[in-house]
């Protein structure tokens, strides 16, 4: 029975193969296994956005029940977004969960995800941190998105300030990314951002 | 003397075979059927398939002393005409003939001596839209109107020559069928009945008092309807074909979402264009595979997002969430295996219960529902004598509850990263029973165990009818304090 789910991604598979959006390089689609049960998806942030630049790497798990039950996806590449847990790269998207149809197909879920990158919901957020935020300061959440852009997706480098913020943490024994998390978190703030870490 | 006598074998021999061939050539084309006629008396006659209706006709009246032309034959709603073959009716063995004695005046005329049964005259295109709302009330019980329809059909019957398909579940194959249309008197229920209109969709067939017809069997009975000013309906029901009949009960289940996919429309599960689908009562030609709407069935009786509908029963809707799509005929459900069908029922059950603000018994391989009035707090178990509380469906107990707290610590204590632990470990029983424990909690609403498959903790019930937003650390209604603290453990 399980079969069907095989034969259903390797169908969607060619499709997005040769889609217009690969051609575009906007996504991309690649087997981790040869029976279909795992993809890697790669979206690029899109234009505008402070994920411009950037290319986000996704794992995607095909249940067995697929496409009765939504592939379970999570992003690989470190995200700074309100719908997008940063410490685990979880995505609480409705089509994922409760909203999920059997006529969708991984190029929509592709492509769904590109959108959110788009437009955040900061009302229903999944990374609660982000999005306080995103709501309180706009501006900060911009800049944060737009590093972490830099420092996991390949993005440009914009701010040179926020690097060497990190660096006098790491100098200071913190792993790098911990310090990114906690400037992060407290507006890179390096001092609100050190007492936490030593707390 | 030797010679002779081999020669002499050999001829036996050869003689042997001859009438054995013959002899099985002969059983190969023996058609057992009956002969019902009005008196109440049933004929077995064996005929050759290549046999016209002059020729049982010839039969039955030597038979029950009266006169060929005497006699019409019906079968599957119609007066089958002298020239018709038997081989062209589908008849099957132990089919049963209706005979009746008329006293017919005029003779037979051109357009009813080419009569078919049913079966052969619809065709699938007739049968293959979900048509809802047209629905033909037309009844004449007009001589003319009626041969003028006759006429019509037959032109429309020799153009499409795609002979009709009917799926059904058969009780006594137990498996999904090709199935027969069979026609009776809805009154008296006897076959020897004819319509007055051939049935144009499943609507027609499926709800009762659609077709009128001419009752043979009671004539009396049927005087008595129409001067009542009710006119005499055909009842439509199914048999098997790939059984010989057990009978007039023996009957199958019509399951009319099941057709040939006559315009070759792709499964929107697994991409695929197969003969035979499953096409959801819903405007948008939403089909599947065969295959594919059982793996639907089981991934959606498994999560228990089957929809108790007040009318149908335990069903599904199209995938898609296309309005009003339920199927109505739960016995399409039979294409589960027998273990998922009674587990089907179980869940029907169990719906049942739940909807009638009963409980579901908490002891594990019990299960049993219970309806208690409201106000009692002290539940049992009449299948396993487990007495427990209401609130916490723990043993039952004298003041608060105070078991919420407990699975609250288990909740925080165990991450994913420990539950597979747990599930590598090697300390047996214990472990993975409380691995069980932690990877299902019940929805805080309904009660339905539900298991957590990793991300957040922002748990949604996925009962149907349920659909409640928890958080499986507090096992209470998901708030943003939830959010902020825990959501992802
Ligand atoms: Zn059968
Ligand atoms: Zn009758
Ligand atoms: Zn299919
Ligand atoms: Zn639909
Ligand atoms: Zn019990
Ligand atoms: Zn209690
Ligand atoms: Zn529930
Ligand atoms: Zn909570």
């Amino acid at each position: 029975m399980a079969n069907i789910a095989a034969q259903r991604i390797k169908r969607e598979f060619k499709e997005v193969i040769k889609s217009e959006e690969v051609a575009k390089c906007a996504i991309k689609l690649e087997l981790v296994d040869n029976n279909y049960t795992e993809l890697k998806g790669e979206i690029a942030g899109p234009p505008d956005t402070p994920y411009e630049g950037g290319n986000f790497v996704l794992e995607i798990k095909v249940p067995e029940t697929y496409p009765f039950n939504p592939p379970k996806v999570r992003f690989i590449t470190k995200i700074w977004h309100p719908n997008i847990s940063s410490v685990t790269g979880a995505i609480c998207l409705d089509i994922l969960k409760d909203q999920w149809a059997a006529a969708m197909t991984l190029r929509t879920v592709l492509l769904s995800l590109q959108a959110l990158l788009s437009a955040a919901e900061p009302d229903d957020p999944q990374d609660a941190v982000v999005a306080r935020q995103y709501k309180e300061n706009l501006d900060m959440f911009k800049l944060t998105a737009r590093h972490w852009t830099n420092a996991y997706a390949g993005g440009p480098s914009v701010n040179s300030e926020c690097d060497d913020k990190i660096k006098r943490l790491v100098d200071m024994g913190i792993e790098e990314h911990q310090a990114r998390v906690a400037l992060s978190s407290y507006n890179w703030d390096l001092e609100r951002a050190t007492e936490q870490l030593f707390s | 003397m030797l010679r002779y006598i081999l020669s002499f074998l050999r001829i036996i021999a050869t003689k042997m075979l001859q009438l054995l061939s013959s002899r099985k050539h002969l059983i190969e084309n023996v058609l057992r059927i009956y002969i019902k006629t009005t008196s109440g008396s049933t004929l077995s006659i064996e005929i050759d398939p290549k046999y016209d209706i002059k020729q049982i006709k010839n039969l039955v009246a030597s038979k029950i002393g009266a006169q060929p032309e005497e006699l019409k034959i019906i079968f599957a709603g119609k007066e089958l005409g002298d020239n018709i073959i038997i081989e062209e009716c589908d008849l099957g063995q132990q089919s049963i003939l209706h005979a009746v004695k008329i006293k017919r005046n005029v003779p037979t005329d051109q357009s009813s001596s080419k009569m078919k049964p049913l079966c052969e005259i619809l065709d699938d295109e007739m049968f293959s839209s979900n048509i809802t709302n047209s629905r033909s009330n037309s009844f004449s019980t007009d001589n003319e109107v009626i041969n003028i329809s006759n006429s019509v059909m037959l032109e429309n019957s020799t153009i499409r020559s795609k002979k009709i398909h009917f799926y059904v579940y058969c009780p006594t194959c137990k498996d999904l069928k090709q199935g027969k249309l069979r026609v009776r008197c809805h009154f008296c229920k006897s076959g020897a009945f004819t319509v007055h209109a051939d049935p144009q969709n499943w609507i027609h067939v499926l709800e009762p008092k659609q077709i009128t017809g001419t009752c043979e069997n009671n004539p009396e009975l049927c005087k008595d309807i129409l001067q009542n000013k009710e006119p005499t309906f055909a009842e439509f029901y199914f048999k098997c074909s790939e059984h010989i009949s057990l009978g007039e009960t023996d009957q199958a289940v019509p399951l009319d979402l099941i057709r040939p996919n006559l315009k070759q429309i792709q499964c929107m599960a697994c991409l695929d264009t197969s003969d035979t689908i499953f096409a959801f009562p819903c405007p948008d030609d939403h089909v599947m595979c065969l295959d594919c709407f059982k793996q639907y069935c089981l991934t959606k009786l498994t999560e228990r997002q089957f929809w108790q509908h007040p009318e149908y029963g335990y069903t599904l809707a199209c995938p898609t969430g296309c309005p009003d799509s339920f199927i109505k005929e739960i016995h399409h459900f039979r294409l589960l295996d027998d273990e998922n069908y009674n587990r089907y029922h179980h869940f029907a059950a169990e719906e049942f219960v739940l909807q009638s603000n009963g409980l579901l018994c908490p002891q594990p391989g019990c299960g049993m529902g219970i309806l208690a009035e409201p106000e009692c707090t002290r539940i049992s178990c009449q299948n396993c004598k487990y007495v427990f509380c209401r609130h916490c469906r723990q043993g039952f107990h004298i003041g608060e509850c105070d078991v919420v707290e407990n699975n609250d610590t288990a909740g925080q204590n165990f991450s994913c990263e420990s539950d597979m632990n747990y599930n590598n470990g090697n300390s047996g029983e214990l472990a993975s029973r409380t691995t069980i424990k932690i990877m299902t909690k019940p929805c805080p609403s309904c009660k339905t165990p539900t298991e957590r498959d990793g991300g957040c903790m922002h748990m949604i019930c996925t009962r149907a009818g349920c659909k409640f937003h928890w958080c499986w650390v507090c096992q209470t209604e998901w708030t943003t304090e939830c959010m902020g603290d825990h959501w992802f453990g």
